[in-house]
């Protein structure tokens, strides 16, 4: 008895490594073999038959090997491209609100806030973009929930990376901005990984909450982290009785963040007009870097989730079946 | 790895001749009107299930071999159905130079290591 149930295990074990359209098949066959052997009472030689179903290679492959091949190739093309695509986007904000600005000038006395300018068209162009991303993640080819998380984080560190090195002249910047990046990307994956897990299982409004709040903490919280690794909080130093505005106090560290996006303190008084200009040129990139990979992160892992669904497999992609 | 281990042939593009393939294909061309099931040819072959169902599959993929459910009352017969193979015309045609070919590789005309011919023992 326990060895028919053995091997029963051992051939439901083997059929599961066959194409889905051949296990109900292969099954009956099977079962059929292992039938007549148990009938004989021949255990020994029934085991042997399901054990060696059970570790052999299959037939034929459990996925379309082309196709699969094909998706893998889409996958890795979109996570790859997509990084460098947001950063072409944040080019195309800077450049066009360059010319905005250049031909509005002044509003009601006042300069036209760049920063303003191009937080609002870099989000335009990135949510605009993950919605494309988004869709085609449904095909994506990463399994379960970290797959698509890491798969998303990692080629956005490299571009990160490589921006921040080609933009900055001397390794010592560089590694200035490496600790603000780490805490982002680190945050960005675990937020991705939670969004994932929610929209899994069919929670897609709680996975974009979860994403755009998580999202925005991580990047505040690595805003904050290079601030307060590189500008002091006071007091300011003073030269021949001159304050120099060197300093940043901490207690609007919350707001950095949305103060690098529009150069404004929301009427609060802090931070000053200096503490602003000392945060926005020392994290330069790096909070609109985040504004423009977000929403492809977000859209790419709730996409491909709510494809995968609960237990995180892609969806297999629909097959021509014969008339 | 025998000589004959890997041989393409070029009667079918789909079909890579294996030494499991090859015995098979013997077992089958014995007597082609003969339908065979798996443990019969099992016992035929002297191959493993994890080898045989494989090939199988191959071979029918290929359009060599085809496979229907025997007719039976699996109360009164006291047994399942048994699935029964058995070579498509096609298969016959291609099989017998195949396996002539494959002979005529071996080294000095014998069968290559591990041999292609009907064992009559069992192997699970």
């Amino acid at each position: 008895m326990v060895t028919r149930r053995l091997a029963g295990f051992l051939l439901r074990s083997a059929v599961r490594r066959w194409p889905a359209e051949l296990r109900d098949e292969l099954s009956r066959e099977w079962q059929g073999e292992l039938h007549v052997l148990a009938e004989r009472g021949e255990r020994w030689r029934m085991l042997g038959f399901a054990a060696s179903l059970a570790v052999s290679r299959p037939g034929a492959p459990v996925v379309d090997r082309a196709r699969f091949d094909a998706r893998a190739r889409r996958t890795a093309a979109t996570l790859l491209l997509a990084p460098p695509t947001c950063l072409a986007i944040l080019v195309l904000a800077a450049v066009v609100s360059n010319g905005l600005v250049a031909q509005v000038g002044l509003v009601g006395g006042r300069t036209v806030p760049q920063a303003l300018v191009v937080s609002a068209l870099t989000a335009v162009l990135a949510v605009w973009f993950a919605r494309r991303v988004g869709r085609g993640a449904a095909r994506t080819a990463l399994r379960g929930r970290l797959g698509p998380a890491l798969g998303v984080v990692l080629p956005i560190a490299l571009t990160a990376v490589a921006i921040e090195y080609a933009l900055n002249e001397t390794t010592d910047d560089l590694v200035r901005a490496v600790p603000g990046l780490v805490v982002w990307l680190t945050g960005l994956a675990l937020v991705l990984w939670g969004v994932g897990t929610l929209a899994g299982w069919g929670r897609v409004w709680a996975a974009w909450c979860l994403g755009v709040l998580g999202a925005l903490v991580a990047a505040d919280v690595a805003v904050v982290l290079t601030v307060v690794n590189h500008i002091p909080a006071g007091p300011d130093t003073v030269i021949d009785g001159v304050a120099q505005g060197d300093t940043v106090d901490r207690i609007s560290a919350p707001l950095w963040l949305f103060t690098c996006w529009t150069d404004w303190s929301f009427g609060l008084p802090r931070p000053t007009r200096e503490e602003l200009f000392l945060i926005g040129d020392l994290v330069e990139l790096q909070p609109f870097l985040y504004l423009a990979c977000t929403p492809y992160a977000l859209a790419y892992v709730v996409g491909a989730a709510r494809s995968a669904g609960p237990d995180g497999v892609p969806a297999a992609e629909p097959v021509a079946s014969p008339a | 790895m025998g000589v004959a281990t890997y041989v393409e042939f070029r009667y079918s593009a789909v079909m890579r001749m294996t030494i499991p393939v090859a015995k098979v294909l013997a077992a089958l061309l014995a007597d082609p009107e003969a339908p065979r099931y798996g443990l019969d040819l099992m016992k035929l072959t002297g191959l493993p299930s994890g080898t045989l169902y494989p090939v199988l599959h191959r071979l029918q993929t290929a359009g060599w071999l085809a496979a229907e459910w025997e007719e039976v009352d699996p109360v009164a017969a006291g047994r399942p159905a048994r699935r029964y193979y058995r070579l498509t015309p096609e298969g016959v045609r291609a099989a017998r130079p195949a396996l002539a070919e494959l002979r005529a590789l071996a080294p000095d005309g014998r069968a290559p290591r591990g041999g292609i011919a009907p064992t009559g023992a069992p192997a699970w």
